[in-house]
């Protein structure tokens, strides 16, 4: 019964010190050649037989469709720079294509121009909103940090917009633009930052870490990566179970998916064929790690060839992307097939939480994501390029949503703090507390033959 | 009927699988195979596949995958092989399961079982008693049965309740020990010790298996006079704390017993109970009997020092009675 213990905290693949002292270039990804948007290539380098595929080779996948129009070739590595004071310091620099244009938005296959402006709308709320708390921190209202999503709104917003009513999420603490899709207010998730009695939570935890079991089919998310992904697994088990093929979708970064239970989640998820729709936010950076500290694989994509379930490539500072292939992948759960790996491809445009500068991040870096901000570029869709706002409309719109954020706002900072005898109770669910019965209702069981009769006595350990 | 320690746990989900179609069985080896103890054996053919699930050997996936059916409002029955692999899934347990209710008030009907234990000869990662890992998590109810009555009685009762249950199952008393069941449905309560020996003399606090080393003690110092009173706690997270200050204000002297490591063991919660509830009654100190604070060695030799004995119990109820 020896088990090989997956190791829970990402590790240098080199030393640092062995890797400085070599001037060792931690971009894997530069001496990569070009990406190849049909992700036809294989694994082994060679290339494609014409040859009719064994029975085994047939059932394998080998292809990551890339949805992108751009493929960024920039990459991150440790350099030592000699400061004016003439002592060295270890600095992480970039290098690449800093001034390739930026791509146009793709059409959606299946988006409406109402459904456009939806979703641009919900960025728009989940953006100030993100503003408000950044100036409730700043006034002292907030209780401990801010995280943003900044730059990622297209990918929280579009992503959750493509569920049904009864399919079920799990955030991250980015993805607070998908609380909103889902129906939860600003303040709520308002409420949470600044510990308030009418939080959620009523003040026990703070951030996006709330869920509704009832109506808006949110798990709550934890500090620790990777668990929800079983979860959320266990989720659709459960629905499937009721028989119901519900979606489940969830989110990990580029840094969270490097954590064991990661990978557990995913194949759990892939052999019981449950219907999981596995946001990977590629987001270049965890905490102060860039991606190449992470994974030595091209594209985190390329990992669903192992689990054994499909993967796709987008843009995830594109809506509609982002939205077609969410779509795909929740029909895809709906029909019963099973698990799919999406990795969105953006860059964290903020420190890990408000305390951090993320001076660490060079700043072409900056200049070059912040060419492709999800909001700009869909608002340039939207009003330039489709003509379905008018500017007119458009200011009419941001206009609305800042009223929105600030009544919420209101709501959020007039909400009581909680009585410090409100921290007990509720450990367990006491009997009456929850009325506990399948959702999808009960389970068609058949019964079959067979009645109880005493287990032969072979055992493991006498 | 007269039914091992093992059948009664059998017979306890094989009713309830029957009785809810909401619950169902997940867990390595389970399915066709019946499980490394055969546990669930011949589920498989009565309930389905669907309902008894061949997992991956993946700890964190089979407590994440039974959390999230539990937010569905199904009844998940999780197996670990062996109990020593729990820790394997630590994080989903301490930190997702245990925290759900008293965070965001999702209720989380699952149960966690499976052999812990030593006595066997399983060597150090197939013979712990890994139940303090939990009783220090808030929101678990954390089960270790002695006997066949209660192992049903309580695995049926940890099925129905609505919170997260570790259901620890003794592999030495697997097939060890007979015991009468009723044939018709019942439940041991969680949270309620049993008085399983009254006495006046000395009071053993204790449970799971060495519940039998200290009925087994009792016979013995029967012959020297000394009257042992067992208190079978039957639950360690919810303790009984009235039960256990009932037994100390009666006999005035207390030891307290378990497989488990000294430090940091139960035992030492348990003497802070005493401590609230019934310093006054005390007539002597309170004795820890417990596994030594090492890993559960493998050689035969070696586990039986390191495990606690009847010899053991003997010897401290001697001393503490002439106290």
């Amino acid at each position: 019964m020896e088990r090989l213990h997956l190791s829970q905290s990402p590790t240098l693949a080199i030393p640092l010190a062995i890797a400085l002292s070599a001037r060792f270039h931690m971009g894997n990804k530069q001496a990569k050649s070009k990406h190849n948007s049909n992700g036809s290539r294989r694994r082994d380098g060679s290339a494609r037989s014409n040859a009719q595929p064994s029975a085994t080779e047939s059932l394998r996948t080998y292809s990551i469709p890339d949805l992108r129009q751009e493929h960024p070739d920039l990459s991150v590595r440790q350099t030592i720079e000699k400061g004016k004071d003439g002592v060295e310091h270890v600095r992480y620099e970039v290098t690449g294509n800093l001034n390739a244009p930026v791509p146009p938005i793709s059409d959606s296959k299946y988006l409406t121009k109402q459904q456009c402006i939806e979703i641009y709308r919900y960025m728009l709320l989940n953006r100030k909103m993100e503003t408000a708390l950044e100036n409730l921190y700043k006034q002292g209202k907030v209780v401990g940090g801010v995280y943003f999503g900044l730059g990622q709104e297209a990918c929280s917003c579009a992503s959750a917009y493509a569920l049904d009513k009864d399919d079920w999420f799990a955030p991250m603490i980015r993805n607070q633009g998908s609380l909103l899709v889902r129906g939860f207010r600003a303040s709520d998730t308002m409420m949470q930052y600044m510990a308030k009695a009418d939080s959620p939570t009523r003040g026990r935890d703070g951030t996006s870490h709330f869920g509704d079991i009832e109506k808006r089919n949110m798990v709550s998310p934890i500090s620790m990566l990777g668990d929800l992904i079983p979860v959320l697994s266990g989720v659709a088990l459960g629905a499937r179970l009721q028989g119901r093929n519900v979606a489940v979708m969830t989110y990990i970064g580029d840094g969270g998916q490097s954590t064991g239970v990661t990978y557990e989640g995913i194949n759990f998820a892939a052999v019981q064929n449950l219907g999981l729709v596995l946001f990977v936010e590629s987001n270049l950076w965890a905490y102060s790690t860039p991606s190449e500290m992470q994974y030595r694989c091209k594209d985190l994509a390329e990992r669903a060839i192992g689990y054994g379930i499909p993967g796709v490539i987008i843009d995830g500072t594109d809506a509609c992307q982002v939205y077609d292939a969410a779509r795909d992948a929740v029909e895809r759960a709906h029909r019963g097939e099973g698990p799919t790996m999406i990795e969105a491809k953006m860059m964290r445009m903020k420190g890990h939480a408000i305390h951090d500068a993320a001076a660490y991040v060079p700043k072409p870096m900056f200049d070059f994501w912040k060419k492709r901000d999800p909001i700009a570029r869909f608002e340039n869709y939207l009003v330039k390029e489709k003509k379905w706002l008018t500017t007119k409309e458009n200011a009419e719109l941001i206009s609305e949503v800042e009223q929105v954020i600030e009544a919420e706002r209101e709501i959020a900072v007039n909400s009581p703090m909680p009585t410090p005898e409100s921290a007990e109770g509720g450990v367990f669910c006491e009997d009456g507390c929850h009325d506990i019965k399948p959702k999808y209702g009960m389970p068609k069981v058949k019964k079959r033959s067979g009645g109880f009769k005493e287990t032969e006595a072979a055992v493991h350990l006498k | 009927m007269q039914l091992t320690y093992l059948e009664a746990i059998r017979q306890g989900i094989w009713e309830e699988m029957d009785r809810d179609p909401s619950v169902f069985c997940l867990g390595e080896d389970i399915g066709i195979y019946g499980g490394a103890f055969k546990v669930t054996d011949g589920f498989i053919d009565r309930f389905g596949p669907e309902r008894v699930i061949d997992t991956p050997i993946a700890e964190s996936a089979i407590v994440g995958a039974a959390f999230g059916a539990s937010l569905t409002g199904m009844r998940p029955v999780a197996e670990f092989q062996f109990m020593d692999f729990i820790g394997c899934a630590f994080n989903q347990i301490s930190n997702m399961v245990a925290k759900t209710h008293y965070l965001w008030g999702a209720p989380a009907p699952l149960v966690l079982r499976g052999p812990s234990g030593g006595y066997v000869h399983g060597g150090p990662f197939h013979s712990q008693n890994p139940e303090m890992w939990f009783v220090h998590n808030p929101g678990l109810k954390v089960i270790c049965p002695a006997t066949p009555y209660d192992a049903k009685g309580l695995i049926k009762a940890a099925i129905r309740d609505n919170n997260p249950c570790i259901f620890f199952e003794h592999k030495y008393l697997y097939r060890r020990i007979k015991g009468e069941v009723p044939a018709e449905d019942y439940v041991v309560p969680i949270g309620k010790a049993n008085l399983v020996r009254e006495g006046s003399d000395v009071s053993i606090i204790t449970y799971a298996a060495m519940v039998h080393t200290a009925l087994e003690a009792a016979e013995v110092l029967k012959n020297d006079g000394i009257d042992l009173e067992i208190l079978d706690l039957r639950t360690v997270s919810p303790l009984d704390r009235e039960a256990i200050a009932q037994t100390v204000k009666k006999t005035n002297k207390v030891i307290i017993l378990h497989e488990h490591s000294r430090t940091g063991g139960l035992a030492g919660e348990i003497a802070a109970i005493i401590n609230e509830e019934a310093f006054d009654d005390l007539d002597g100190p309170i004795v820890r009997i417990a596994g030594l604070d090492s890993a559960v060695p493998f050689s035969p030799p070696q586990e039986e020092h390191y495990l606690p004995k009847v010899e053991d119990v003997v010897r401290e109820a001697r001393k503490l009675k002439a106290y």
